[in-house]
């Protein structure tokens, strides 16, 4: 019996069929392996990987000088891995003894089916490394960073705080976040489907990148000063805060930015005073304490913003330094009795006079010279409907009667710093230009970053607008400020040899009548050129309130300390050498 | 034309195993082309075996070469086996086959009976210590009955009737398979189809034999509510947890590139690709040989299967050339439906890639398998 050709045709054609589906096959393999490899690879890839991310380093922050005001501090964050726990006993006593934690809580953690259980954050890198060193299967240990800053709680209104992510939650470590915050790294390792990581297999890293430095305009020993000084007469007035900004009125930087009472940056969640915390109310007390008065909120300039219309009536011509003014005691406004603070009348004064006697009569009749537009004007062209564009978080913004609103009565509060509302920072703003010659300037803290992986430095740039009032304005209001400074009421901040300026305030608190002031003094120096300029707030001192007498002795108290630290040197005069030949 | 002739050719079919004589050959012609090429298959599957089992033979025993060292020892035993049946006379062993099929159904009525569940499905017996899987049997009994038959009744060929006889006892086993396991009845039904093929002078009946095999795949697969499932994951196996094997098994083949990790570097094989050393062996062999490797082996295997068609068509007789051919359909079947589930091709089924995926039975039966063509080769006539 044998195989017919037919036979062996067909055991051909079955050859041949197996052939196809053999080369097709091999087609199919070519598109997986080929066309498709670089899909499958990328998913089998994130499949094997375990990623472990590297933390970036936060930038540091550094005050004008190189200063660190805020740093990092390496810390680790402790995690169990469910799967790769071998003894659960040895992990949880290991934890247990050296974490000082409550074992039913690790337990807990530990006995949990989860990819990773954290443990606990923030824990020293030495007693991490303790941890580490018992090598005991289960336990991961990663590196972390926490912010850190070694002044404690100076300047903690402006710098603020992070968060447990490292990222901004207040201050300038918000505003600057994205240039502080650095880009996480990885380490990829290859792992078993346990997650187990095969050291046979490079592990690939991506190197964190550190966040960018920032150099601030803050001056560490300025700051202390001011604090300190805000300190002093916070505790002597028994004043519920003292806001203190220095800030060079020629170009914005703030040297100092004070709100006492401050808070630890250290421990920014522990209320810095006693009061009744329940879970409702807790945000709200830790919101106000981290509040930063000198941007976030509005009071009534007062007397100071006698300055800005002077400015204005100056500027429109209504006024010149040869008009007089009689003061009464009081001005009759529509069918309403005004009275000056001195109740026995100024009598008759020039402009000068009615500035350093701060007489509201005078500026009534000013303010009703220049007019309700032209106030309104200058209020625009000196900030004070905007925000000053300050680079930290939370600014506020004036509170302002429209402007066809604005009727006798208001225009006349208003030429003496009342019935409107403006932030410190617009203020201090404002006067800056008055005095620097008329050139509108953005106050900052930012000065520059400093990148961190070449180590340049990039300069902050801040909108400047000048000539917003006229340079000889500027002048003349600078010397009729220096002298409300050297015989007027302002005449408590005045140091001998230095040319000072400056104006006081006392507001009255709304609603009226229930004895809460607002006492404040702004100063500047030199007079003539001025390259520091000063604002206080005491806000409801008690007491004595009257800003020339409790105000205006800070500032000139800091500015006796900073002025030679700034390189500005006294000049030489007789009250000197009279000093000096008293001693 | 052809087929007509046949008939002119058909001689007495009571005539056609009429072999006198002892069971045991002496001597005779020994293919050295295709033994070379069986060893090194073999050789090949023990190292991909050792590759991929290495890391769940530590896993689960502490021992890397746990799994390597029992397959070692089946490919010993079934190498034994195959020297003995290709020294076995193949006509002497056709006069059993309707004992041999009986046997094994018997065998594969038991296993339902005091089998012992393996994945689900009740699939293996055990003899003392020793279990094997009944449908592996059951697939040479099959090569054997279909082509004795074949050879003893040519004149059936020609006619539905005579078919449908020669079919009965194979679709009965095939049945017997497909309760538990469908796609060893699959392949089983193409071996005895192309056995029939190979051996029938008619064309048309394969043509509604094979539609009708495929309306039953249909119809089954329908019914069959788990495989309805596998048809699903087939073409979308992202979408489902239950076409995670599947994905592993892609994510080896695609990240296998041109020249693949390197041998012995698999990661799929850690544990993300259950069992690799077993049905999806395949894809570990694609990850470490890159389509290089891969398609070296499957040129391999072709090789092997052309050097199974020389041999089938140049067999003394009939029966040697019809034997061949069913062992060639089994290992090409085999081979063919493996390696498109692993490239997930077709709908996902369990079935082991021959000579090459761990395990004792699959490799023992296979070898026998080559001791049968080895037997037929002896006797084999070349230039006809």
């Amino acid at each position: 019996m044998k195989l017919y050709s037919f036979n062996r045709r067909r055991i051909f054609i079955v050859f041949l069929f197996i052939l196809g589906v053999g080369l097709f096959l091999s087609g199919r393999l070519a598109y997986l392996m080929i066309y498709k490899a670089e899909h499958y690879s990328a998913l089998a890839d994130s499949l094997h990987e375990r990623e472990r991310s590297i933390k970036a380093p936060r930038g540091k922050i550094y005050d004008r000088n190189g200063n660190i005001l805020a740093d990092n501090r390496a810390v680790c964050s402790i995690s169990v891995v469910h799967s790769q726990i071998e003894d659960e006993e040895a992990v949880i006593s290991a934890l247990v003894s050296h974490l000082e934690i409550d074992e039913e809580k690790v337990r807990k953690k530990v006995e949990k089916v989860s990819s990773r259980e954290i443990i606990a954050v923030n824990v020293e890198k030495s007693l991490a490394d303790e941890i580490r060193k018992l090598n005991i299967s289960g336990i991961k240990v990663d590196e972390d960073y926490k912010r850190y800053y070694p002044y404690g709680s100076l300047a903690s209104k402006v710098l603020g705080f992070t968060g447990a992510d490292n990222q901004g939650i207040v201050g300038i470590e918000v505003s600057y976040d994205s240039v502080l915050s650095g880009t996480d790294g990885s380490i990829n390792a290859v792992t078993d489907a346990k997650g187990i990581e095969l050291v046979e297999f490079s592990e690939s890293r991506i190197n964190p990148i550190p966040g960018d430095d920032l150099v601030t305009s803050i001056d560490l020993n300025i700051q202390r000063y001011a604090t300190q000084a805000a300190l002093k007469v916070k505790e002597e007035k028994n004043a519920n805060r003292v806001c203190i900004m220095i800030m060079n009125p020629q170009n914005g930087e703030i040297y100092a930015m004070a709100d006492v009472p401050e808070y630890d940056l250290n421990n920014p969640f522990e209320l810095n005073y006693d009061a009744e915390v329940t879970e409702d109310n807790q945000m709200d007390l830790l919101n106000n304490m981290w509040r930063n008065f000198n941007i976030s909120d509005t009071y009534e300039p007062g007397s100071t913003c006698k300055i800005i219309t002077l400015t204005t009536a100056l500027e429109t011509g209504a006024v010149t330094e040869a008009n007089t003014f009689f003061c009464p005691g009081y001005k009759i406004v529509e069918d309403r009795r005004i009275r000056c603070h001195k109740t026995t009348g100024h009598g008759s004064e020039d402009l000068v006079h009615a500035l350093m006697n701060s007489c509201n009569p005078a500026f009534m009749e000013i303010g009703e010279r220049a007019g309700a537009d032209a106030l309104y004007e200058y209020y625009r062209k000196l900030g004070l409907f905007d925000k000053t564009g300050i680079d930290l978080p939370g600014e506020g913004s004036s509170i302002m009667h429209n402007l066809e609103d604005v009727g006798p009565v208001e225009l006349a509060t208003m030429s003496f710093g009342q019935s409107f509302q403006i932030t410190p920072i617009q203020f201090i703003t404002a006067i800056s230009t008055v005095i620097n010659g008329g050139n509108k300037i953005t106050p900052h803290i930012g000065t520059g970053v400093i990148d961190s992986e070449n180590n340049t430095i990039t300069p902050l740039e801040y909108p400047l607008i000048e000539n917003a009032i006229k340079e000889e304005t500027s002048e003349k209001v600078r010397g009729m400020l220096e002298k409300v400074v050297s015989e007027g009421s302002g005449n408590k901040a005045a140091i001998p040899g230095y040319r000072i300026g400056g104006k006081t305030a006392t507001s009255e608190k709304l609603p009226r009548g229930t004895g809460r002031y607002i006492s404040s003094f702004i100063g500047f120096a030199p007079a003539d050129n001025p390259q520091v300029i000063a604002i206080i707030l005491i806000d409801e001192p008690e007491g004595v309130y009257y800003g020339g007498t409790i105000a205006a002795p800070v500032v000139k108290e800091v500015f006796e300390n900073i002025l030679p630290y700034l390189g500005i040197e006294p000049e030489e005069t007789s009250e000197v050498s009279t000093d000096e030949t008293g001693e | 034309m052809r087929n007509d002739k046949v008939h002119d050719h058909v001689e007495p079919a009571s005539d056609n195993l009429h072999v006198s004589g002892t069971i045991w050959t002496k001597g005779g012609y020994v293919d050295y082309p295709f033994v070379a090429m069986v060893l090194l298959i073999v050789f090949i599957g023990l190292i991909m075996v050792y590759s991929t089992s290495s890391y769940r033979g530590m896993d689960l025993f502490g021992d890397s070469t746990y799994f390597a060292k029992r397959q070692l020892i089946f490919a010993l035993v079934a190498m034994a086996f195959a020297y003995m049946v290709s020294k076995m006379d193949y006509r002497i062993v056709a006069k059993y086959s309707g004992l041999i099929l009986v046997i094994s159904m018997i065998l594969l009525i038991l296993v339902y009976i005091i089998g012992t569940a393996s994945h689900g499905s009740s699939r293996w017996l055990y003899i003392g210590p020793f279990g094997f899987q009944p449908s592996e049997c059951a697939k040479v009994a099959l090569i054997i009955y279909t082509a004795a038959t074949c050879t003893v009744n040519t004149k059936s060929l020609n006619s539905i009737k005579g078919v449908a006889k020669i079919m009965f006892l194979p679709l009965i086993a095939i049945v017997l398979i497909a309760i538990e396991n469908l796609s060893t009845a699959i392949i089983c039904f193409a071996i005895v189809f192309i056995i029939l093929f190979v051996a029938s002078p008619k064309t048309w009946y394969f043509v509604v034999l094979a539609i009708i095999g495929v309306i039953g795949c249909v119809l089954f697969i329908a019914f069959a509510g788990y495989r309805a499932d596998r048809i699903r994951i087939w073409l979308a196996p992202e979408k489902y947890p239950d076409g995670y094997q599947t994905m592993q098994s892609l994510y080896a083949i695609g990240s296998g590139g041109i020249f693949g990790r390197g041998l012995g570097n698999s990661i799929q094989k850690m544990g993300f690709i259950p069992e690799s050393h077993n049905d999806m062996i395949f894809s570990v062999i694609c990850e470490e040989l890159g389509i290089f490797g891969a398609v070296c082996i499957i040129g391999l295997f072709i090789m092997f299967l052309k050097r199974c068609m020389v041999i089938a068509v140049n067999a003394s007789d009939r029966l040697g050339g019809l034997l061949v051919s069913g062992v060639m359909a089994h290992i090409a079947v085999q081979l063919i439906i493996n390696i498109s589930v692993v490239t997930n091709t077709i709908p996902p089924t369990g079935v082991p890639l021959p000579f090459i995926s761990y395990g004792g039975s699959s490799i023992v039966f296979i070898l026998i398998e080559m001791g049968l063509i080895m037997s037929v080769a002896r006797r084999m006539k070349f230039g006809r």
